[in-house]
């Protein structure tokens, strides 16, 4: 059911390469049936920006993660392994950044960088880097004293060396599940950031701004939020269902 | 245990520290001048200049933290540049409201989640199980900002039941408070449950089971305490989430909280306002970590902390 | 602890049936009228306040000298007359019949002291700019005072409409909600920071007192909340901010009185001049030709605007009509880009002339208007590059001349010296508006006339000349005057709306008891 799921919302990104037109159909109407959604406010058709909305969400999902997977892994490790003082300071440092609230970040960043699809991802990363770090220092912390690493250690190897072949892999299983929750959460964030303005900008569409755009019609139009809605919704559930999935099959597996 | 606490109250001073460097550097260097908004069209450079002059503006950035940390420490957050109130009395007058959201937005979440996650685990793998958390997780992937006028329309105008918008009574909370908890209660669903599962394969548990409890004891002594004791942390951790979204809930709901007052204040570089909300939002929730911490440790002594 | 466990969704589901079974209740006086603002104003004393809702409600608890009527012309109200004694001295005799709230009478005194609390640098008054023109103020007798310009200058007339706050009044607020008493139709009677201000009549106002007893401003941020709110009936009014496809809804679904009436706020593409390919005035023309703003202002305004060939609109009393109009032609837009050197390099194919960039703020309306426009721009062979930013860094890149195109609108105009401002060599910011740069000599001549007579038919010859001027030029590119959309319940009566949304009709506006 699960795999069914998140297959059935992967195959969107497939489609877009026909030129289904995005190209806005300047009639400037709502709503009509000819259209098999309906068109938005600039008689753009719907169904053409659901399917390159998908794209531009999935985008930003995946490389929000992506990047904070980078960073996040990084500063965790280093954190982890090294211990001691450099610990003490990554810690305060991620210490610092989840107490600071997110969205100044968010328009600190587009205010500095200006609208874009990649300031978004940029922006979005670097708040949620920190989830990452933490759960991957914890982990090497714990296994930083088995009996493996000393071995490694024993026989020479460099700290990098230990960390990216030995340790690492011990990681992907949770740090795979929290990606799978990070997209999800990274794809409903970016239409918060709509909401304050600051997402993808016109006319590039995510299912974010989609809906940002369509909630003042939600009187008149509902159909401009539904379907984008049910699009983010059904993806984000596929998601967080596959998260889970994993997350039993691996839990089972180490235990 | 002493030592522990002056550990971690002593670890408190260098975050909120830098979260106040950090809110400083950041307001000063984006790009946006207060004064040129403040003084809109008309005035001179002369005007300009001097207006910067008497508000410390036009001083080197370092001199400018300095006196701010300086009054920072007196007490003073200093006055907000178009209200020219002081900062703290603004914010004392906000800060209740935003409080008062994100407190029913927890105990909503939580009140919805525990016993889902509970039926959840005790009938794992069934349709109860796959249901409670497609449903649940539906609250997480919807929008705020579209989850609260769809809830507005159904509850408060074609049912009728409560309040569109605003501040009052407890009717008035309940909209907004569970538009900003569902998200939060899915992620806790999944959490407890998944640690729930946990723990009753533990070992200790697997003896107390042999040892011929009844599983409803089991499950009540063993696995819900050891639930709890997660619980606390992952709530701790995200208030503070909800404290800086509450953002979004705030504006659609014509809620007079903090949240939405700090983006009102950073759109117009408001500088004194936006680090005296940063700072409490900060406080708070360097706080709640600060004590969630000392229940963790106090409540279980088995878990080690440290480097 | 595990029974209490039970406890939790029990409660929940208990409180949840309380608050569903208590009514919804009213949270304002009877008799009070209740408007919807988008924002809590920032600032109530006059001497200070530059936000539109800080003005607005401002302007119902100060009187001022001067006051805008509904035609935008200016009106006594607290001056009883007013005199030019030379070019530059304006002599004024008040009213005698006027009080405080506090019961004060309101004097010259109170009159020269609000004007020097603006001059004071001290103060740092954002109307300081304003008072530049003033040389003194000086109190001739109880209800008697001059001003003293250091030259001629028109327009300082616009200034004689701030508020009057009494002699010896606070600089700043001592406590959150504190304002010097006004002498206007309605008092402050509370003000709870980001929720609402609530106004009670003054029953002592020298015009009659106000019949309603008193105005809730309350402040719903998001507009479909404001609409909700208005389903509802917890809203009797509101003005603007409405999306422009819920004004028909409005009046369809709820039976609301919904009016759209002649606005001043005039919406305008600014160019910049320094730009190799946009100095030249035929691409200017060109841009004035491809734009339909026929077809966006009934699609994406819904009619709520009117389209505008300048600055000045009919309300303005030196509105010139007789200015070369831009009709849509795509057609004459390719001609001229052909002509002005930027021939399209594959015809009807995808490659532009040449790009530009388009800045706008990241609001909705704002952002499909944009988008509206580089459809337009793109059939005719320009392609355009939309950002949008936040406001303050919008604003910060406009200044200093860092754009190709942006949108922005003017609002609040009413002495048509704003083209000073707008356009005259000079105006360069930081020291005037003039953010595209436009240097025209004849312009600037004309401008630096008309605020050095204050003879009023020679002064609209000018403004004539200068709207011909500009609009045959194009430094900007006029899109439209919005119209001011009033929403309210048919319950309230006497309400007129005024050009740029100001609420000083509330004064006179009252509640109709329903009849159910």
């Amino acid at each position: 059911m699960l795999l069914f799921a998140s297959a059935a919302l992967f195959a969107p990104v497939l489609s877009p390469y026909n030129p289904l037109s995005q190209n806005l159909d300047q009639d400037l109407i709502t709503h009509s049936a000819q259209h098999l959604l309906g068109t938005d406010k600039l008689g753009r058709d719907i169904l053409s920006r659901i399917i390159f909305g998908a794209r531009i969400s999935l985008l930003v999902g995946a490389s929000t993660v992506a990047l904070s997977l980078l960073i996040g892994v990084g500063v965790g490790s280093i954190s982890g392994y090294a211990g001691g003082f450099v610990d003490l300071l990554l810690m305060r440092l991620i210490d610092i950044l989840m107490a600071f609230p997110g969205i100044l970040l968010a328009i600190a960043f587009s205010a500095v960088l200006g609208p874009g699809l990649d300031h978004v991802i940029v922006a979005l990363a670097l708040i949620g880097w920190t989830n990452y770090a933490r759960l991957v220092r914890g982990e090497i912390l714990s296994l930083r004293e088995r009996d493996f690493v000393h071995a490694a250690r024993a026989l020479g190897c460099r700290p990098t060396r230990v960390i990216v072949l030995h340790l690492l892999p011990n990681l992907l299983p949770p740090l795979l599940i929290q990606a799978t929750f990070g997209v999800a959460a990274a794809i409903v964030a970016e239409g918060s950031l709509s909401f304050l303005g600051l997402g993808v900008a016109p006319p590039t569409a995510s299912w974010g701004s989609m809906l940002n755009e369509g909630r003042q019609f939600l009187l008149v139009a509902p159909h401009l939020t539904t379907y984008p809605g049910i699009a983010l919704v059904l993806t984000v559930l596929a998601l967080n269902l596959v998260g889970d999935a994993l997350q039993d099959r691996l839990e089972r597996r180490i235990r | 245990m002493k030592r522990y606490l002056l550990y971690r109250a002593a670890l408190l001073l260098p975050t909120i520290f830098g979260v106040l460097t950090l809110v400083f550097l950041l307001i000063h260097l984006i790009p946006g001048d207060p004064v040129d908004i403040m003084l809109g069209e008309t005035a001179s450079a002369a005007d300009r200049q001097e207006l910067r002059q008497v508000l410390g503006l036009n001083q080197p950035l370092l001199v400018q933290y300095r006196s701010f940390i300086i009054n920072l420490l007196r007490g003073d957050l200093g006055q907000s540049l178009y209200e020219r109130r002081s900062v703290t009395s603004i914010v004392r007058a906000r800060y209740p409201a935003t409080l008062e959201l994100a407190l029913c937005a927890m105990i909503a979440a939580l009140v919805i989640s525990f016993p889902l996650a509970v039926c959840a685990a005790v009938r794992r793998g069934s349709w109860t199980d796959r249901t409670t958390l497609t449903v649940s997780l539906l609250g997480l992937s919807m929008p705020n900002f579209w989850l609260g006028p769809l809830a507005m329309i159904i509850f408060s105008i074609q049912l009728g039941w409560l309040p569109v918008s605003g501040r009052g009574g407890p009717d008035h909370l309940v909209l907004p408070a569970l538009t900003l908890g569902l998200g939060m209660a899915a992620i806790l669903i999944r959490i407890l449950r998944t640690n729930l599962l946990r723990v009753m394969s533990e070992d200790y548990v697997q003896t107390a089971r042999a040892k011929g409890l009844s599983e409803r004891s089991v499950w009540l002594k063993h696995a819900l305490r050891n639930a709890l004791l997660s619980l606390v942390t992952i709530v701790s951790l995200q208030f503070g989430g909800l404290l800086a979204g509450s953002l979004i809930t705030e504006t659609i709901f014509s809620w007079p909280g903090l949240g939405r007052m700090t983006v009102q204040a950073i759109e117009m570089r408001d500088y004194p306002l936006v680090q005296g909300c940063v700072l409490v939002i900060s406080l708070s929730y360097v706080f709640l970590n600060f004590v969630t911490d000392i229940i963790y440790k106090w409540v279980d002594p088995r878990i080690s902390y440290g480097n | 602890m595990p029974r209490s466990l039970y406890f939790f969704p029990a409660g929940f589901v208990f409180i949840f049936f309380v608050a569903a079974c208590r009514p919804t209740h009213v949270d304002h006086p009877p008799g009070y009228l209740v408007a919807a603002i988008e924002s809590y104003p920032l600032q109530l004393d006059p001497r200070y306040s530059t936000d539109a809702n800080g003005v607005r409600i401002g302007n119902l608890i100060y009187n001022s000298l001067l006051r805008a009527d509904p035609q935008s012309r200016l009106q006594p109200e607290l001056a009883e007359s007013l005199r030019l004694l030379d070019e530059r001295t304006y002599d004024i005799e008040l009213r005698r019949d006027v009080t405080f709230h506090n019961g004060q009478p309101l004097t010259a005194a109170d009159v020269k002291f609000t004007y020097e609390s603006i001059l004071d640098p001290n103060n740092r008054s954002p109307k300081r700019g304003n008072l530049r023109p003033l040389r003194a103020v000086e109190q001739i007798g109880p209800y008697q005072l001059r001003f003293h310009l250091f030259a001629a200058h028109s327009p300082f007339i616009e200034q004689l409409t701030i508020g009057i706050v009494p002699v010896a009044s606070a600089v700043n607020p001592t406590a959150p909600g504190q304002v010097p008493p006004g002498s206007g139709p309605f008092m402050l009677e509370a003000a709870e920071s980001g929720e609402k201000i609530t106004l009670t009549r003054n029953p002592h106002y020298w015009e009659e007192s106000p019949p309603l007893s008193g105005v809730v401003f309350r402040t719903v941020p998001d507009a479909l909340v404001r609409v909700l709110e208005f389903k509802k009936g917890n809203i009797d009014l509101m003005q603007n901010d409405i999306e422009p496809d819920m004004v028909p809804w409005l009046e369809k679904n709820i039976g609301a009185d919904v009016g759209a009436y002649p606005g001043t706020t005039f919406q305008y593409i600014g160019i910049n001049l320094m730009h190799p390919i946009l100095k030249q005035v035929k691409v200017r023309r060109a841009l004035a030709y491809a734009i339909d703003r026929e077809s966006l202002v009934r699609h994406i305004l819904k009619g709520t605007g009117t389209v505008a060939a300048g600055v000045l609109s009919p309300l303005n009393w030196a509105y010139e009509d007789n200015v070369e109009h831009w009709p849509y032609d795509p057609e004459r837009a390719k001609q001229l880009l052909d002509e002005a050197g930027f021939p399209d390099p594959d015809g009807d194919g995808p490659l532009p002339r040449f790009r530009l960039s388009f800045k706008t703020t990241n609001i909705d309306l704002r952002q499909r208007i944009a988008e509206a426009i580089k459809e337009q721009l793109e059939r005719v062979g320009i392609e355009l590059d939309i950002r949008s930013y936040e406001w303050a860094a919008f604003y910060s890149d406009i200044k200093k001349g860092s754009f190709h195109l942006y949108s922005l609108a003017w609002v609040g105009i009413l002495d048509p010296d704003i083209l000073f401002q707008l356009f005259h060599s000079s105006s360069v910011p930081p020291a005037g508006d003039n953010r595209g740069r436009y240097a025209n000599p004849e312009l600037d001549r004309l401008l630096e006339a008309g605020r050095a007579t204050t003879n009023h038919e020679v002064r609209r010859q000018i403004y004539a000349r200068a709207q011909r001027i500009l609009a045959e030029d194009l430094p900007y590119v006029p899109l439209w005057w919005w119209k001011n959309v009033v929403v309210k319940k048919s319950t309230v009566q006497n309400f007129i709306p005024y050009p740029d949304g100001e609420m000083i009709s509330l004064k006179k506006a009252r509640l109709a008891t329903t009849v159910p």
